[in-house]
């Protein structure tokens, strides 16, 4: 794994404390951060409504890193491997957080249907 | 090398009519004129059912296996999606194992900015070098005989969007290489490597001023005028207009001519990039020593559907209206099959192959499509519906037509699909998606979302028609013993009597086939047949939750192919198959 070249939003490490979202629930801020990811084309990849496209559904409750405002945070800002950019260089921290809280605020299905057969033909 | 030997080796390269087939697969598209037409004959229409499994390996990669194997000498050669391994089989000792396997160093980063999973569309062997491209944008060159890597060249900038799983092709001793990028608003070009060395020698950009373009002003048939790569966009919406060289390329040696489409203007939304947007969604003729743009033709000018061009251009040698002709033979994502003249661009025949809505023709004169307005997108339209073929294509450029001389016919798999088309605003940040459309499928007239062609370029018309119930997403590849082989995305590897389209045997293999299958002389003096299994591409987002290695992915069924992934997983698998 090559830390140094995903992490290209200044270089600095990740900070060893968990981080608070200072905006949480706020509900201006979670309309600003649904713009928000559709204006830095977060939505190219993860689809509209973070439903999952060439990257996984990020509304679904399943975490490749963690789904606490912090890693949420630490995702976006610091990228990760297999593709996700690293967006501390083009946000600030205050739109990564309405991002966050964005995601957060998304209900979070029961299950996620992965069949759904046409039912077999009677001869 | 004797002179009249490289005068025939060029004829039979392009003509793809050797009557003494070497037996081997040597460049992706088996010769020069891309046919993917295999000269040996063991394999017959009456044989055919007896065909067997003899060998099968598991890659070890889940991504969508495209492209094709390599037969040179007695090895097969494989390379896989991300992270590109490369192996080498020993097709001379019982159970094909290694020679060696090749494990280059890719960024991973790259995976994020492949735009339909982190395909790779296969190697060229020349100068006893296997050459190929990683996703993350370089392109290597490994010895042949040790697997030890002679040079690796750094191309594209994933920074930038530019991701390369195409498959290099080598003409001239220049190793000739092109990026994706037409979801992320590169700015398209093609490279001529030094095939010694590795060493970047030209490169020659789709759009922008002629300096850029490597063109001679006044040239080509539909559009000559001097720096029309500016003057058909507005402002510099060339910049980061896209045109991508993901697809295959062809040469005439006697030409001089090497032939690639290029991709998608960027982004999606049309109002972003008034214009004809030239040259994306075009075929380019170009030099391949220097990279002179001789020529070039728009297949669909100011794109309003993501039409890429990408598909391959085969060459071959045909009486069209009375006059014997060289032409090349183009499946293009927009629907229509074209034959043009390939010394000058001219359309030949311009006739669609697939369920057509956007337009109503293409004048021959003009070579302009006749539009049909109601379908033209862009952000003011709205959600514009009934559009044919989908943005899969009618034709995907991912799974290349065959031509056998023989017959004279074309073989490809083609797609039944429709979309609507939503466009919205975009901003291009370098590195992420521009795209800007939400565009849903649904199945075309008549429910079958496929069928496999024979197709007539000389006059434009199907010969006949295979239907399957889902796109059929493989390669082709037709045989002088008269049998046509394509694989399915249920997972199911067919063939079939190239004259008369009569299914002739079938085999399970595991997963859905987006490769192309090859055939090869095997080191028993027998005819084999090699296709990879490995469903992805464009179909790691369509088919549903067919990918299981990660518990936080787990993906909902497609609305248009609800029950695709009750029949297939992702997994690579190479496969060899005999009498």
């Amino acid at each position: 794994m090559r830390y140094p070249e995903h992490v290209s939003a200044g270089g600095n490490a990740p900070p060893a404390d968990d981080l608070t979202n200072p905006f949480a629930k706020d509900s201006a801020s979670i309309a600003d951060g649904s713009q928000i990811f559709t204006r830095m084309n977060c939505d190219g990849c993860h689809g509209a409504g973070a439903t999952g496209w060439v990257g996984p559904s990020l509304v679904d409750g399943r975490w490749r890193y963690g789904g606490s405002d912090g890693s949420l945070f630490q995702s976006i800002f610091y990228g990760r491997p297999r593709g996700m950019p690293a967006y501390g260089g083009v946000m600030s921290a205050g739109a990564i957080w309405r991002v966050v809280s964005y995601i957060r605020a998304q209900p979070v299905p029961s299950t996620v249907p992965t069949e759904r057969w046409e039912p077999p033909q009677r001869p | 090398m004797h002179r009249a030997y490289v005068t025939l080796l060029f004829v039979t390269a392009l003509q793809g009519t050797s009557p003494q087939d070497d037996g081997q697969w040597t460049m992706p598209a088996k010769n020069y004129a891309a046919t993917r037409y295999s000269g040996l004959s063991q394999i017959t229409p009456t044989n055919a059912a007896k065909l067997r499994p003899v060998w099968n390996f598991s890659t070890g990669v889940l991504g969508g296996h495209e492209g094709q194997p390599l037969v040179v000498g007695s090895t097969m050669y494989v390379v896989t999606p991300f992270p590109n391994v490369l192996y080498a089989f020993d097709l001379t000792q019982q159970g094909y194992p290694l020679r060696w396997k090749y494990r280059p160093d890719v960024n991973p980063a790259a995976v994020g900015v492949a735009c339909c999973d982190a395909i790779n569309r296969g190697a060229v062997y020349a100068d006893g070098k296997i050459i190929y491209n990683l996703l993350d944008g370089h392109t290597v060159a490994v010895d042949a005989q040790t697997g030890r890597e002679i040079w690796k060249t750094q191309i594209g900038d994933i920074g930038e969007g530019e991701t390369t799983p195409m498959a290099p092709f080598v003409a001239r001793n220049r190793v000739i290489v092109g990026p994706s990028g037409g979801e992320f608003g590169i700015y398209g070009w093609v490279k001529g490597l030094d095939l010694a060395t590795g060493k970047i020698l030209w490169t020659a950009h789709n759009m922008g001023p002629d300096s850029l373009m490597l063109a001679q002003s006044g040239r080509g048939a539909f559009g000559g005028a001097a720096n029309i790569g500016v003057s058909t966009w507005s402002g510099d919406a060339w910049k980061r207009g896209g045109a991508p060289v993901w697809g295959w390329i062809s040469y005439d040696p006697q030409l001089d001519l090497i032939y690639f489409g290029t991709g998608n203007p960027g982004p999606y939304n049309t109002e972003q990039r008034p214009g004809e947007n030239k040259w994306t969604n075009s075929v380019l003729a170009r030099r391949p020593a220097n990279g002179t743009l001789v020529w070039a033709y728009q297949f669909t000018p100011h794109d309003s559907w993501d039409y890429d061009a990408n598909a391959e251009m085969i060459l071959a040698d045909f009486v069209v209206g009375g006059r014997m002709r060289k032409v090349l033979v183009h499946f293009d994502k927009n629907g229509f099959a074209y034959t043009l003249d390939r010394a000058t661009g001219e359309v030949l025949v311009a006739e669609p192959f697939a369920n057509v809505t956007w337009a109503k023709g293409i004048n021959r004169t003009t070579g302009l499509p006749i539009l049909d307005t109601t379908k033209t997108t862009g952000v003011s339209k709205g959600n514009v519906k009934g559009i044919c073929p989908s943005l899969e294509g009618g034709k995907s450029p991912a799974s290349p037509a065959a031509y056998s001389p023989r017959t004279g016919w074309f073989y490809t798999a083609t797609n039944n699909l429709c979309m609507n088309f939503e466009a919205s605003q975009v901003t291009r940040i370098p590195g992420t998606p521009y795209i800007g459309a939400s565009t849903p499928y649904m199945a075309g007239p008549g429910g079958n979302m496929g069928e496999f062609i024979a197709w007539d370029a000389a006059r434009g018309r199907k010969v006949w028609g295979i239907k399957e119930k889902y796109p059929v997403w493989s390669g082709s590849v037709v045989t002088a013993g008269g049998v046509v082989f394509y694989g399915t995305l249920d997972g199911w590897f067919k063939a079939a009597d190239a004259r008369t389209g009569k299914p002739l045997w079938k085999f399970k293999v595991g997963s859905g086939v987006v490769g192309a299958p090859i055939s090869f002389r095997g080191a028993d003096g027998k005819q084999y047949i090699a296709v990879y299994a490995g469903i992805g591409g464009d179909w790691f987002l369509l088919s549903g939750d067919v990918r299981s290695d990660d518990p936080a992915d787990v993906r909902p069924p497609a609305d248009f192919a609800p029950d695709l992934a009750r029949h297939t997983s992702q997994g690579g698998t190479v496969w060899i198959f005999g009498l």
